[in-house]
């Protein structure tokens, strides 16, 4: 069971102690949101967990198993969409698979069954410069997906968004994450995109960085683009804004 | 439609410009009885290119048959030395100093040793263009290899790439425009280059008819050979932003930029 599990990471970068020490667990499949103030050391994080950076001190572990510094395990989607503009939409959602071996007329076969899901569908001959801001992020998703089923690590996926684009992605998110059932680390800024979308959500201080607050969202994800009108639903808005600082 | 005529008008200027220079150059040569052996006029320079076409094309074939060979060994050389270089930072630490020193070292005072090494055949000339062309080459390549996103790396060390395939699906691709921009420089270098070659003595080739019809003060003629030398660069120009528009035709940077 992919459950993650980040025990007492410290990390120190160019002599600052970014992070000082981190402890979080993300239960399998459920997805976690991690807020935190502007150069805290959430993107270290993602880097350690994800295996491209060695933590000072602690460790991470994934299903019970430790993998400190192992990378491969995790499928980690930055806040660019890191789409390669030589390739189009097809063969660049298809380099996972041609990385793990797969030849690349099979690999786009494989590819070519998840673009309707992804909401590309017609769009697979389509280079990254011809597509929307929004269709590139999706397509960025369905690589990692690709990559990987069970663990997502989202580093402000939406970020660059505009705000109808943004809330149009977290509708239809919320019916990927359904279907795919994924265990997922959400770094974001935005704290209604965290409760709208996590069962969890772990508050970061400001650098040296530790966990302020852990708060299980008390309410389910809704099924449909609605306001939240759950009585724990300002509560819980303002505990989050209240680490936060705001 | 509106558009479309103020492109041909962008266009038309600079003809019409360069034509009316034409036509002041031809007037004063004429009112002033300029010497033609001083400064003929562009209706003789003209003249002259008509009449020798055949052995200015059979010389410019040789000058471009040069180019060509030193340019793609030239290319060939850079991209194993950017690979290398690269891949291995201690070797791009040896090497890059070198590289730029090396281009201090004024290509026409080292052009005649290559003469008394390798005779008047066309060897020391691909030489002479090879390095002529390979710094502009090598170092946009590199340029282009070191610009990569950080993050693309990242991403593909995260899903366990290999160094080729690293190298192969992400930092090639996305440092070929700037490749192109410096094999763009080149290929108007590469002409000069060989054309130096000839100069210091050849068999054949523009360099050496214009040496010698300099000697003899037929100046028509060596403007003829300016003609064709511009000619043969504007062409390889053209050749590579052709190849860039095939090879790259993602990049937008060039998709809608004339020629």
């Amino acid at each position: 069971m992919p459950e993650i599990v980040v025990k007492g990471v410290q990390k120190t970068l160019a002599g600052l102690l970014t992070l000082r020490e981190i402890n979080l667990v993300a239960a399998d499949r459920t997805v976690v949101g991690i807020l935190g103030p502007s150069g805290c050391g959430k993107s270290t994080l993602f880097n350690i967990i994800s295996g491209l950076m060695m933590p000072d001190k602690g460790s991470v572990s994934i299903g019970g198993r430790d993998v400190t510094g192992q990378t491969g395990l995790v499928s980690y989607m930055h806040q660019k969409d890191l789409l390669l503009p030589s390739l189009n939409v097809l063969d660049n959602v298809s380099i996972p698979l041609v990385l793990k071996g797969t030849s690349r007329k099979a690999a786009r076969a494989e590819a070519a069954k998840h673009l309707q899901t992804f909401g590309l569908q017609g769009f697979a001959s389509y280079y990254p410069w011809q597509l929307s801001g929004g269709m590139k992020q999706r397509a960025a998703m369905l690589r990692t997906y690709l990559f990987s089923s069970d663990i997502w690590l989202l580093d402000e996926p939406f970020a660059s968004l505009d705000a109808i684009t943004k809330r149009k992605m977290h509708t239809w998110l919320t019916g990927v994450l359904e279907q795919f059932r994924p265990t997922v680390l959400f770094i974001t800024h935005d704290v209604d995109e965290a409760l709208y979308l996590c069962d969890k959500v772990y508050v970061l201080s400001e650098c040296p960085t530790v966990v302020k607050l852990e708060l299980s969202i008390p309410f389910s994800r809704p099924r449909q683009n609605r306001t939240i009108l759950d009585q724990a639903y300002g509560a819980a808005r303002d505990a989050v804004m209240d680490a936060l600082s705001i | 439609m509106r558009k479309k005529f103020v492109t041909i008008a962008n266009s038309a200027v600079p003809l019409v410009f360069v034509g009316l220079l034409l036509v002041l150059w031809e007037c004063l040569v004429r009112v002033m009885a300029v010497q033609e052996w001083l400064l003929p006029g562009p209706v003789r320079i003209l003249e002259t290119l008509c009449g020798n076409l055949p052995m200015l094309l059979k010389h410019a074939q040789s000058t471009l048959l040069e180019c060509l060979a030193g340019f793609v060994i030239a290319i060939l050389f850079s991209f194993i030395l950017s690979f290398f270089m690269e891949e291995i930072p201690l070797l791009k630490r040896a090497f890059y100093p070198l590289l730029v020193a090396s281009q201090t070292v004024p290509i026409i005072s080292v052009a005649p040793l290559f003469i008394i090494w390798f005779g008047y055949g066309m060897l020391p000339k691909v030489i002479v263009v090879v390095l002529v062309c390979f710094f502009p080459i090598a170092l946009s390549l590199l340029g282009g290899l070191a610009a990569v996103d950080r993050e693309y790396l990242e991403l593909f060390r995260s899903m366990k790439a290999g160094r080729l395939a690293t190298f192969r699906m992400v930092k090639l691709p996305l440092a070929l425009p700037s490749f192109f921009s410096g094999l763009k420089i080149s290929a108007s270098y590469s002409v000069m280059g060989a054309v130096i070659g000839e100069w210091l003595g050849a068999k054949q080739g523009l360099g050496i008819y214009m040496t010698l019809a300099q000697r003899s003060f037929q100046v028509d003629r060596v403007f003829a050979a300016i003609l064709v030398v511009t000619l043969c660069s504007a062409a390889l120009f053209a050749l590579v932003s052709l190849l860039e528009r095939l090879i790259i035709p993602w990049n937008q940077k060039t998709k809608w930029r004339e020629l």
